[in-house]
Formats: C-alpha cells, structure tokens, sequence
C-alpha cells in the first residue's frame, strides 16, 4: 500500500479502532477448487447493479416520469445532454446483462447446492433479489415511454390481471386503473427509483453480510472428497480474490462500452394509447419463456382458464425455488441430491428452448 | 265451402284494390296471396321462371313489401293465367323502354314515398335519366340503350351498397362495359365528330391507376365510370367541363390548372397530358420536354419559353428529389448505426411536403411560382444534411472514445493480471 493509504488508515484506526476489520481483511480466505469460477458470477452482478445505480442516478437528473414528457426526455438525453447517449445505453445493456449474471448465479448455486444448510437464508435472499431484478426490468422497460414498452406493460400488466383471487385488484394496482396511462407511468417510476432500491439495498447488505459471516461454500463432491479433519485450500480475499473479482469488472466494463457504442439501444417511437397495438409485440428476453408458455396454454383445461393455469404454476415454481434449501433433504444431510440437479437441468432446459422459441414466434 | 271463401275473398282483393289510388304499392294492402311467384316458378319457360326465383331469393322491393303486380300490374291473387294476366286488371306485361322508367319512377320519384324506405335516397333518378346521353337516344326511338333494368337488373336487385349489386362501385366498369366493350353492340353509334364510338373503354380503365386504387387498394372512393360521367344523367363531361370533373377530387390541382395559361389553350384540360380512360400514375418524368415528357408534345426548341420553363421546373423538382432522396439515406445510415434522427425524419417529411407541392404548383404552369417551394424544401435538405454530418461526426468521436477506453481497460486488465501473478506467488 502506498504511503499515503497507509498514513490514511492509521489516522482512521487512531480515531475508529480498525483492528476488528483488519482482522477480517487478513483472515478471509476464499476456497480454491475446480468450480471456483462460479465464485465470480456474486461479484459481477454486485458490479452491474453498481453500474445500474450510478447510471440510473445520473439518468434521474434529466428524466421526467410523465406520460406527455417521459419520450421527449429520454430523447434529450441521447441526443442533447453531453454522454447521455452513453449513460442510457450503458443502464439498458448493464440491465440486460446484469439479470443474466443474477440468473447464471442462481443457477451455478442452484448446481453446486451452496443452498444447503447453514446458508438457507443467503438463498432466499438471493432468490428475492432475483426476483427484485426482475421488477426493476419490468418497471423500467415502460419509462421510455415508447410503443414498444407502452404495449409489453399493457401485456404484461394483462397477464398479472389474470392471477386468480385478487387479479382485477393486482391489475388495478400496478396500473393506477383499468388502463396503462400516465398513472402506471408514475407508479412504474416510483417502484423503479424508490421502492424497489430501497428493498435491494437492504436485501444486498442482508445477502452480503451472510456471506461475508458463513464464507464461500464449499461444493458438495469437493467437500465430500476431503480426508476427515481436512480443509479446502484457501486463497487470501485480499488481495488475491478481490484482484480476480476486480479485473472480471473490467471485462464487463469493457464488454458494456463496447455494445453502447456499437449496438445503441433504439428508442423507437412515443406511445400512442390509441394507435392499434403493432405486430410482434413481446416482453423483454427474460419474461420470453413465461411468455410463449401462456400463449401456448390452450384457451381452457379442465373447465379451468388457461392462463390461471399458468399464472398458478408460475406462482407454485416460484414459491418452489424459494423454498429448495427445504426440500432438498439430502444436500443438507451432505449427501448428492440428483432429484434436484435433473430439476434444475429441466428448468434451465424449458428457460433456454422458450425463450428461443419465443424469440422466433410469431 | 272452400270456393265460395275463394270467391268471397277475390272481391273483397278487387274491392280492395279499386279503392287504391294508382302508385300505392303493395307494401300499403294487406297482406295478400301472391300467386305468381307460384306459377312463375314452375314453368319449363327460364324466361318466366328465373324472375320469379329471382325475385323470391334476394330482392330490396320484395325485403319492403313490394310484389310483382306492383311493376307488373295484374291480379296476384288470382288462380287462373288469364285474369291474373287480364289487362282488365292492370297487367302490363314486361314494362321496356319508356315504360320501364315510368314504372320505376312512380316509387323512385315520389319522395313521400320514397322517405318511408330510404329517407337518405334522391328521387331525381329520372329527371336525370332525361338529360342523359342513353335518355335523349330513347327518347328519339332508339330502344337499344340502358334503361333502369339494365344496370340494376329486374329481379334480385339488391342494394347499390351490396357488394354483389351491379352498381358496387367495382362492379360499376364491367356493368357499362356490357353495352360500351361491345362491338356489336355499340355498332352504330358515333362521336361528335362523325367516329365510331370507341369500345377500349373499360381495357382503357383496368389500365389507370384509377382502376388500380379501386380494385388492388381496394379503395371505394376511388372513380369509375359514373364518378366522370355521372350514373343516371350519363353522359361524356364535354368541353371545358372536364377540369370540374378531376377538381371534384383532385381540387387543388385544379385550382393551380385555373390559374395556368393552358386554362385558356387546352380544350380537354387535363385529358390533353393524363388521357381519359386510361390515366396512368403521374411521374416526373412527363414534365419538360425529354423523353417520355408531356410538355414536349407542343413545346420544342431552344426559343421556345414554354419549353424552356417547362425544362426549368423539372430541373427544380429533381433538384429537391435528389436531395431529399441524398438525405434520406444518410439519415438512414446514422439512424441504423443507432444515433437518434425523428427531427431530421420529421424534417425530411416536410421537405417531402414541398415537393409534393412543388409538383401541385406545376399545375399553374409558373416557373417563377414553383421555385420558392423548392428552395424551401432544399433549405430544410441542407439542415437535414448538415445534423447528418454532425451526427457521422459524433459517431466518430464515439468509436475513438471507444478505442481509447477499451485500450486503457485493456492496459488496466493486464497490469492487474500481473499483480495477480505477483500476489498470488508472494501467497
């Protein structure tokens, strides 16, 4: 450390003792084995969410959530405020590939079965983000204000109207009335900046703090293959991981620059509530699977609507996932729990062919 | 017992009918046995019997009440041929010619009447139908020309809003080319100048881009040929009168021909450079006195003004097309490599209006007029074209920015690869 940083910490550790965090610094290992690498995937979506934040700050300065200013603004940005045009396209593509970091986390954890006792709660946590992930591309798809996103919001808004038992309401709710206007605009702005950052800070600093108290888990096959009394070879946190974690960063960094350069996310054009709904209206990549899947459902099963049918399987998987850590008995008895890798190479197998053929529907 | 209600009821029917005045029609009486159609229908004669089947299938008069006797007069309740066809009891027969019209206009002309079926309706058909080409040549002998039943048919007529009417404005061509496309028919009849009356007419129309709005774009309000020649005054528009004919729809094209000096030159207006029957999608290209141009018909020569002017408007006008057609594309181009361009878009639609209003105000004949339009249409080109070059410009400075960043993050993801190594061998 240099000798200004030094001259730093000492003045700080004069005044707030610092030897409990210097502890921690120099204590704090990291497991080395073959499946380290999933390690990365926590930090990388720790890193795009920072990058959601900064952007999404910087974005507030000049955005105004109503339905008459919401296009014009964002337009602005991209065309009139110095670098907006970078600031807008970095937070859409940093959205994008943030939710598939979240998602390729949940399933490296979902595999390794990290979930198993003593870190339920480091799952749930994490699943909830996941979860919150989801919300803020909902929410935030429909702040542009374009015809694209006016559409999808009114599709997608439809389909939570067809939860059964408090549908209507639950429509109601998220659109500020029967239709999507400038009141959904506002309630989606005020989820997106307020309410849904708010609950993932507290949900971050709830799952980071468990994992900095319980450590990185270790895979069941690794820990299973150690001699009685033996312990996984640990790499130091700092400096060695936290470098790893930091140039993984600048990967993506550079990955970020390079699609908001190349590939500038389209604005398309202002929402028009009366103009007849346009071809080849679908939601965002990752609402894709959920999506084709009602569409497929036939119209009535049983006597029973089809989308209630799939709005409560949804419901019921979702609910499932939370609840693995659970279920999964044998993980938590240290034992291989194949029941739950095939269902999760089976979820992963119907979210990737969904979202393909979603993509290429109709 | 049965025959004497039967004879009880017919002259209670003849009573009835004695009382009624001449041009009340069925749907007034009380409903009576209508007999023909009983008969009609099952005779060997196609002749007799179609009408009736005709008539009993779909008809807009039988739907109102209407029943044979009411054109063709008689006795409908009758049971024998001869006093239902007994003239004593109004029987007409088949009304043709002159008849025809006066059997139809009794309803159609009265607007009493008429206002009871369909409020919206004219009743000035056959007044029309007097000034008409095909009434003036009945009115002189000549029983070969259209008459009601011609164009509407006798029996099954439906609404002219039915799409199976042979009146449907896309059925109307084919309705008059019945008559006007044959030779033998038309056999006879001349042009004010002494020709044989054409019968290209309606291959003339399936060519026009008149034709084409109305049976590819499926465009109703598109004309045929009672739009020009109206439908029961039918006649050619005539000298002079052909501008008010094309003004009705194209209006401001119109206006402009008002004001132009051919106003006064050309006898046919604007049939003398579109044609008539055969209209074809205007282009630049008739403008000026190249190849395929119009205006080089009559105007030739380095001293002739008319050609000269003519030559300088298209000049004008395809100034303008290239530019926004230059702009156009560079837009595109910075639009695909993701820059934001609904202004110029918008922009480069006004420009678009003004060369759709430079080509309206060639009508007028007026280089000095037409040019403004153009230069404003080329002043909006310019300022389209300098935000391109400004937003090429941007997409440079945006990929160097690029290279340099991705050049110092790649300095940064070495230097932290060899830290890496360096820590990781101190460990």
């Amino acid at each position: 450390m240099s000798r200004a940083a030094d001259a730093i910490v000492a003045w700080l550790d004069e005044r707030i003792d610092l030897s409990a965090l210097k502890h921690f610094v120099a204590e704090k290992g990291v497991p080395v084995h073959a499946q380290e690498v999933w390690y990365y995937l926590g930090g990388l979506t720790l890193f795009l969410l920072a990058v959601q934040l900064f952007t999404g700050i910087l974005l507030l300065l000049y955005y105004r959530p109503s339905a008459a200013e919401a296009y014009e603004s964002v337009q602005f940005i991209v065309t009139q405020v110095q670098f907006g045009w970078l600031i807008r396209n970095i937070h859409s593509w940093s959205a994008n590939l943030l939710i598939a970091a979240a998602v390729a986390h949940f399933f490296s954890v979902f595999f390794l079965k990290s979930y198993r006792k003593p870190r339920e709660l480091t799952w749930i946590s994490g699943v909830l983000l996941l979860f919150l992930m989801f919300g803020f591309g909902f929410s935030g798809y429909l702040l542009p204000w374009n015809e694209l996103s006016f559409f999808a919001t009114k599709v997608g808004t439809g389909i939570a109207g067809t939860v059964p038992l408090g549908g209507k309401f639950l429509l109601r709710l998220l659109r500020g009335g029967d239709d999507v206007t400038g009141a959904t605009l506002s309630r989606f702005f005020g989820l997106h900046v307020a309410v849904f950052p708010a609950l993932t800070t507290a949900l971050v600093a709830v799952h980071l703090l468990l994992v900095q108290r319980q450590g990185m888990s270790v895979p069941l096959r690794v820990e299973r293959a150690l001699k009685p009394g033996g312990r996984v070879r640990q790499m130091p946190f700092f400096p060695n991981y936290i470098l790893r974690d930091v140039l993984a960063w600048y990967v993506a960094l550079a990955i970020l620059a390079a699609l908001a350069a190349f590939y500038p996310w389209e604005l398309g054009t202002k929402a028009d509530p009366f103009a007849a709904v346009p071809p080849g209206i679908r939601p965002e990549w990752y609402f894709l699977a959920m999506f084709h899947t009602l569409k497929l459902l036939p119209s009535h099963v049983f006597g029973v609507e089809g989308e209630h049918i799939g709005v409560i399987a949804f419901g019921i998987a979702a609910l499932f996932v939370v609840a693995v850590p659970f279920l999964d008995r044998r993980s938590n008895a240290g034992r291989e729990s194949p029941t739950f890798t095939v269902l999760a190479i089976l979820g992963l197998v119907y979210l990737v062919t969904f979202t393909v053929i979603g993509h290429y529907a109709r | 017992m049965s025959s004497v209600t039967s004879v009880v009821e017919r002259l209670a029917i003849t009573a009835l009918l004695l009382l009624l005045p001449g041009h009340v029609v069925a749907a007034d009486a009380p409903a009576t046995a209508n007999r023909c159609a009983t008969c009609h229908a099952t005779l060997a004669d196609s002749r007799l019997a179609k009408p009736a089947t005709l008539f009993s299938q779909q008809d807009v008069h039988r739907e109102s009440g209407f029943r044979c006797v009411d054109c063709h007069g008689g006795d409908a309740a009758a049971t024998g041929k001869v006093r239902a066809h007994d003239s004593a009891r109004g029987f007409k027969g088949v009304p043709a010619g002159q008849a025809q019209i006066a059997t139809c206009a009794r309803c159609h002309s009265d607007a009493k009447l008429m206002r009871r079926f369909s409020p919206r309706q004219r009743v000035d058909q056959a007044a029309e139908y007097v000034t008409s080409v095909h009434g003036k040549r009945l009115a002189s002998g000549d029983t070969r020309v259209a008459t009601c039943a011609n164009c509407h048919g006798a029996h099954g007529i439906r609404l002219v809003k039915d799409a199976k009417s042979p009146v449907f404005p896309t059925n109307v061509a084919g309705t008059c080319a019945t008559c006007h496309a044959s030779a033998t028919h038309m056999n006879g009849y001349t042009l004010d100048n002494g020709k044989p009356l054409p019968t290209t007419q309606l291959a003339d129309y399936q060519r026009s881009v008149h034709a084409a709005a109305l049976t590819k774009g499926h465009d109703l309000s598109a004309p045929t040929c009672n739009d020009c020649h109206g439908n029961h005054g039918a006649a050619p528009p005539g000298v002079g009168a052909v501008v008010n004919v094309c003004g009705t729809c194209h209006a401001v094209f119109a206006q402009k021909f008002d004001t132009s000096v051919h106003r006064q030159i050309f006898d046919k207006s604007c049939v003398e450079c579109h044609g008539n029957h055969a209209i074809a999608k205007p282009s630049d290209d008739m403008l000026g006195t190249g190849a395929n141009a119009i205006c080089g018909t009559c105007h030739s020569g380095p001293d002739d003004k008319g050609a000269a002017a003519a030559d300088g408007m298209r000049a004008a006008i395809e100034r303008l097309k290239a530019g926004i057609e230059g702009s156009g594309s560079l837009v595109a181009r910075v639009r695909n490599a993701g820059m934001e361009t609904s202004a110029q878009e918008i922009a480069l639609g006004t420009a678009r209006s003004q060369l759709t209003l430079a080509r309206t105000e060639m009508h007028a004949s007026d280089a000095a007029r037409l040019t403004p339009i153009v230069d404003d249409g080329l002043k909006i080109v310019a300022e389209v074209d300098r935000a391109g070059e400004r937003a090429v410009s941007e997409l440079r400075y945006r990929r160097r920015g690029l290279a340099l960043s991705l050049g110092a993050i790649l300095l940064v993801v070495v230097a932290l690869g060899l830290k890496i190594r360096q820590v990781d061998r101190r460990t």
